[in-house]
């Protein structure tokens, strides 16, 4: 049996019934076995799923949502879970990835101009670019298991921004994303405190050195607008409060932003080998920042209706900082709606957000900021379960090109990716600027009034790259690829290997190889239709004694329509 | 190399390209009359451009400048380029720019910025209602620089809402070099987003094959374009791809062009070599844009190019020589270029940025975000030799300061400056209201748009 994915009338009528049933949030969507005929007007053929079990067309839906893309392994992986909530559970325990290790080699800023030529080379891309964490990225993007952590954590740096665009610290961009991968089941406030004190944040947003003689407002006023409150008093489903006039109301204003940058000086990067704090050469990047006290203003400052004491210590002022952002009723229908953003949905409707933001407030044993809680509530709701009021969120590029490697099968070091990434807008830790790739609220076009926050990326020429890409990747996308093979100067290369075997071994049976592709690219949804088209395509390739190169032909070939497809594309 | 029609219906065969031709502003007649022609170019400089460096005060008052800016901020009163017959100067690194003064081809507005309505300091401080919302953030300030709201959600902008009006009248296109930005959302129409450079075609495409597996791969990509079933996002999402290709074909014609005449003049003005900057090579494709009007049969054009790096939190002198020495490259590069094409008259561009810089400098050689801000405009259908507008009272907490230490409050609104070159460039009254929504709030009452053009 199978759930059809309708329009967005039929869909709301049964997101509706869903609601009036009381199955809106929590654990499992409860799973009526017939539903009332008149509460399902106008929803034909519709046939739920017997208690504990999940279907393959649910789990790679899922696992778009949860996962850098779906692939046959790990649908069979949910299934085998009999629902979405023991796999999610699962995930929630599993740690794989990590930056640890490029975050434990600070250097000296100086280290690598003894060397010249190839080993100038190498040293820096090692030490001083992106490259790096990039692969990293990548090869635990397509290879690691705990995929959900990850998924978390790059939507976490995509809230909390720090961007190698103007910081060139290798091991300075590991430790402020091991922050982000770490918590990312923890506690919110974690975050904050963590990041506040990071160096790399620090030089980012110019808290780093910061001087009572003029403090810098930049991470004050970025911290409270990007990563915690946002710029307006919301409702705690995320709409803005407005006043008599219909105006929207500040959250903060001009001097809360002064007062906090006040409170957060005095800090300055710890250093290297016993340096002196004054040494710029020697900032050791893998440890938090430590205080400059001359730089500290000690006088009481009051923000956001709190006050820190005179002569209180740099620490009780970092807490204070930190206890009235986190404190405040805006960070959880903030943050919340964000994530939501990221992980399932563009358009998600006020009550979703309402929903996971109370989970936010309160994880159900006293606990605010439980990321485990909001993670399980923003993916078991059964806005992401079962259908959205506005369906869609169209794929960003990093997603769409891991989706795509997972989809054909790649072993890889994370190198080819980052050949192709930042010309589709989308260059992971190089953000354009704190506002990360694209802002939250850009509209869909002539969408009437629908936002697409990835929609920035997806304009003619951005489209045109897409396709170019995807056309590489999958008719010319052979293993002798140039991105795909080792690079000699890039360190710990070993370069990517393409599975194309097990696409081979469904020989002439193109059926075969489609119900793959529908199951893996497309959640089930392929139409009579579009299955006769795509054979059209793929039956006039024949290569007469190479029925393996001959199958591999024509898997490419029903890859690259599917995938360069807004069926691919876009997420529902 | 211009273009037969048989030749760009040939290339845009199949799919959208009806829409396509729509998009780019193609009528049926392509042998289109263009001299009554006119283009904009708006260059957004992100981050909020420190322009009380930009442009400087250059009698008396340069004494009191320097003071209140401090050492770390402040020039040196002998780097400025004077402009002759004002009392003001440039900052050093902006010489190239000298020739299109000279020349009556460059203008200054002192002092704008995003306003409601109009204030004085008591209104400021009293009326928070009056206040654009959410003043020094990039986002909401870029929003409203691009949508012309300041108290209202912007989800089109004035160019985007320009080509609404205009496809039922002239068909101007418009055409970014610097992405999908909210600048360019009209809520019927769409944009032209080119990169700014690399050309835009579609690997393994080839609208005219007679190979049957290529046909058939064709044929199922259209079969697979259609996402309509499922909600707006997929459906809008694959009619706007159908439309980038469609529209990227055309587009190519223009871009690939071997005989252009506007190459040579973008190039660094002592070494000669060719410019490579990011704002260099977008108003380099934009001059491509405009010299190709002819065979893209564009009446009237507008353009969004942009530059970053502007949010100089810290080391500003030093990022300002950098930044401001790429821009005035290109821009004379660009005016040279037009000049050319013998189109100086009929071409204008303008700044426009988040939002000017606090005048105190801070503890990092750096400056914070602020308000009120000045811009260049360059085009030879400009009044000559003129600085408009007003320099402010620059005595911190004084009459025009919305803080202590030198956030201005604007004096000349958006609308007032954007609007007067929207004027120029053939938006009718009845459609200003429309393109700038606030627009009553500028007309009458001693408010009204910069005369800009004499």
């Amino acid at each position: 049996m199978r759930i059809q994915y309708f329009g967005s009338a039929a869909a709301l009528s049964l997101a509706t019934f869903l609601s009036a049933s009381g199955n809106g949030g929590g654990e499992n969507p409860t799973r009526a076995a017939a539903a009332p005929a008149e509460a399902l007007a106008g929803v034909v053929g519709i046939a739920l799923a017997p208690e504990n079990t999940i279907l393959p067309d649910e789990a790679a839906r899922l696992a778009k949502q949860a996962s850098f893309g779906p692939t046959p392994e790990l649908i069979n992986a949910i299934v085998a879970k009999k629902s979405a909530a023991a796999w999610i559970d699962e995930q929630l325990t599993l740690s794989s990835s990590t930056y640890a290790d490029l975050a434990a080699k600070p250097v000296p800023g100086n280290y690598c101009a003894p060397l010249t030529g190839a080993d100038l080379t190498k040293c820096t891309f090692g030490n001083f670019t992106a490259i790096p964490m990039q692969m990293r990225f990548y090869a635990n993007a397509i290879g690691k298991e705990d995929q959900l952590r990850q998924r978390v954590a790059f939507a976490l740096s995509q809230i909390v921004v720090a961007s190698e665009v103007d910081v060139h610290q290798t091991a300075g961009l590991a430790a402020f994303n091991q922050i982000l991968l770490s918590n990312a089941f923890g506690n919110y406030r974690d975050v904050l405190k963590a990041v506040t004190l990071n160096p790399y944040m620090g030089d980012y947003l110019d808290m780093v050195d910061s001087n009572k003689s003029q403090p810098n407002e930049n991470y004050a006023r970025e911290l409270m607008q990007l990563f915690s409150l946002g710029t307006v008093l919301l409702n705690p489903d995320g709409t803005p409060q407005t006043d008599s006039s219909g105006a929207t109301i500040p959250a903060y204003g001009n001097s809360d932003v002064k007062e906090v940058a006040r409170a957060l000086t005095g800090w300055t990067y710890a250093r290297l080998n016993g340096a002196a704090l004054t040494d710029n050469n020697n900032r050791d990047w893998s440890r938090p920042m430590v205080e400059y006290p001359a730089r500290f203003d000690t006088t009481s400052k009051a923000f956001l209706g709190k006050t820190v004491g005179a002569n209180a210590t740099q620490q009780a002022n970092v807490d204070a900082v930190v206890d009235a952002l986190f404190n405040h009723p805006n960070i959880g229908p903030f943050v919340c709606k964000r994530l939501i953003q990221q992980l399932i949905v563009a358009n998600p409707t006020p009550a979703y957000v309402e929903r996971v933001a109370a989970v936010f407030a309160d994880n159900g044993a006293g606990v605010r900021g439980d990321m485990k809680a909001v993670v399980r509530a923003i993916y078991l709701d059964s806005e992401a379960r079962v259908v959205s009021q506005n369906p869609g969120k169209v794929k960003e590029p990093v997603l769409m090109l891991t989706a795509l490697a997972r989809a054909i099968g790649y072993k890889t070091d994370g190198y080819a990716f980052t050949t192709r990434d930042y010309g589709l807008g989308q260059a992971p830790f190089r953000a354009p600027s704190v506002f990360n790739f694209y802002p939250y609220q850009f509209p869909l076009p002539q969408g009437d009034g629908l936002v697409s926050p990835t929609s920035k990326l997806m304009d003619t020429s951005m489209a045109v790259a897409r396709h170019n890409v995807v056309y590489n990747w999958t008719i010319s996308g052979d293993g002798d690829r140039s991105e795909f093979q080792v690079q000699p100067l890039i360190p710990d290369s070993v370069g990517t290997t393409l599975d194309w075997t097990s696409w081979e071994a469904n020989g002439a049976d193109d059926d075969k190889t489609l119900d793959r592709i529908n199951l893996v690219l497309m959640n089930g949804v392929m139409t009579s239709s579009q299955r006769k088209a795509l054979l059209a395509a793929m039956t006039p390739i024949k290569i007469a004694n190479n029925p393996a190169l001959q199958a591999r032909r024509r898997a490419q070939t029903a890859l690259y329509i599917v995938a360069s497809s807004p069926l691919f594309q876009v997420d529902r | 190399m211009t273009v037969s029609r048989r030749e760009l219906l040939r290339l845009t065969a199949g799919g959208s390209a009806i829409a396509a031709l729509g998009q780019l502003g193609l009528s049926s007649a392509l042998a289109a009359d263009t001299s009554g022609y006119r283009a904009m170019v708006g260059i957004f400089l992100f981050g909020g451009n420190d322009a009380w460096n930009m442009v400087v005060p250059n009698d008396g008052r340069y004494a009191e400048y320097a003071k209140q800016r401090g050492s770390g901020i402040a020039l040196a009163q002998s780097s400025l380029i004077p402009l002759t017959g004002t009392t003001f100067g440039l900052h050093g690194a902006m010489a190239p720019l000298k020739t299109a003064w000279e020349e009556g081809a460059l203008s200054v507005v002192l002092n704008t910025g995003t306003l409601f309505a109009p204030l004085t300091k008591d209104l400021y401080t009293r009326r928070p209602d009056l206040r654009p919302l959410n003043l020094m953030s990039h986002e909401d300030q870029q929003n409203q620089w691009q949508g012309m709201r300041t108290r209202a959600v912007n989800n089109n902008g004035f160019m985007g809402r320009i080509n609404d009006r205009a496809h039922a009248a002239t068909l101007p296109p418009l055409i970014s070099t610097a992405g999908s930005n909210l600048c360019l959302i009209g809520d019927r129409s769409s944009p032209l987003i080119l990169p700014s450079s690399g050309a835009l075609a579609r690997n393994g495409y080839n609208a005219t094959t007679t190979d049957p597996s290529v046909k058939a791969r064709q044929t199922a990509f259209d079969v697979l374009a259609d996402g309509s079933p499922y909600g707006a996002v997929t459906d809008l999402t694959g009619k706007g791809i159908s439309s980038a290709y469609a529209q990227a074909a055309v587009a190519n014609t223009a871009i690939n062009s071997t005989s252009s005449v506007v190459d040579k003049y973008f190039v660094n003005p002592t070494t000669g070599a060719a410019l490579n900057s990011e704002i260099s090579r977008q108003l380099l494709r934009a001059a491509r844009m405009i010299e190709a009007r002819g065979t893209l049969g564009h009446a009237k054009q507008t353009f969004f190019v942009s530059q970053g790096g502007y949010d100089t939190h810290v080391s500003e002198q030093i990022l300002q020589n950098t930044l401001y020495t790429d821009l005035a490259t290109s821009l004379a590069g660009f005016y040279a270029a037009m000049k050319a094409l013998g189109l100086q008259d009929n071409v204008t561009a303008f700044t426009m940025s988040d939002f000017g810089r606090v005048f105190k400098g801070n503890s990092n050689g750096g400056t914070d975000h602020a308000w009120g801000s000045n811009h260049l405009i360059i085009g030879g259908a400009l009044a000559s030799g003129k600085v408009h507008g007003r320099y402010p009272d620059i005595a911190f907490g004084g009459p025009e300061d919305s803080a202590s230490d030198g956030r201005w409050i604007p004096s000349i609104a958006t609308e007032e400056y954007v609007g007067a070159i929207a004027q120029w460039y053939g938006v009718s009254a009845t459609d200003l209201p429309y393109v700038f929504p606030n627009w009553a709030n500028w007309n009458g009452g001693g408010r009204g748009p910069v005369p800009l053009f004499g």
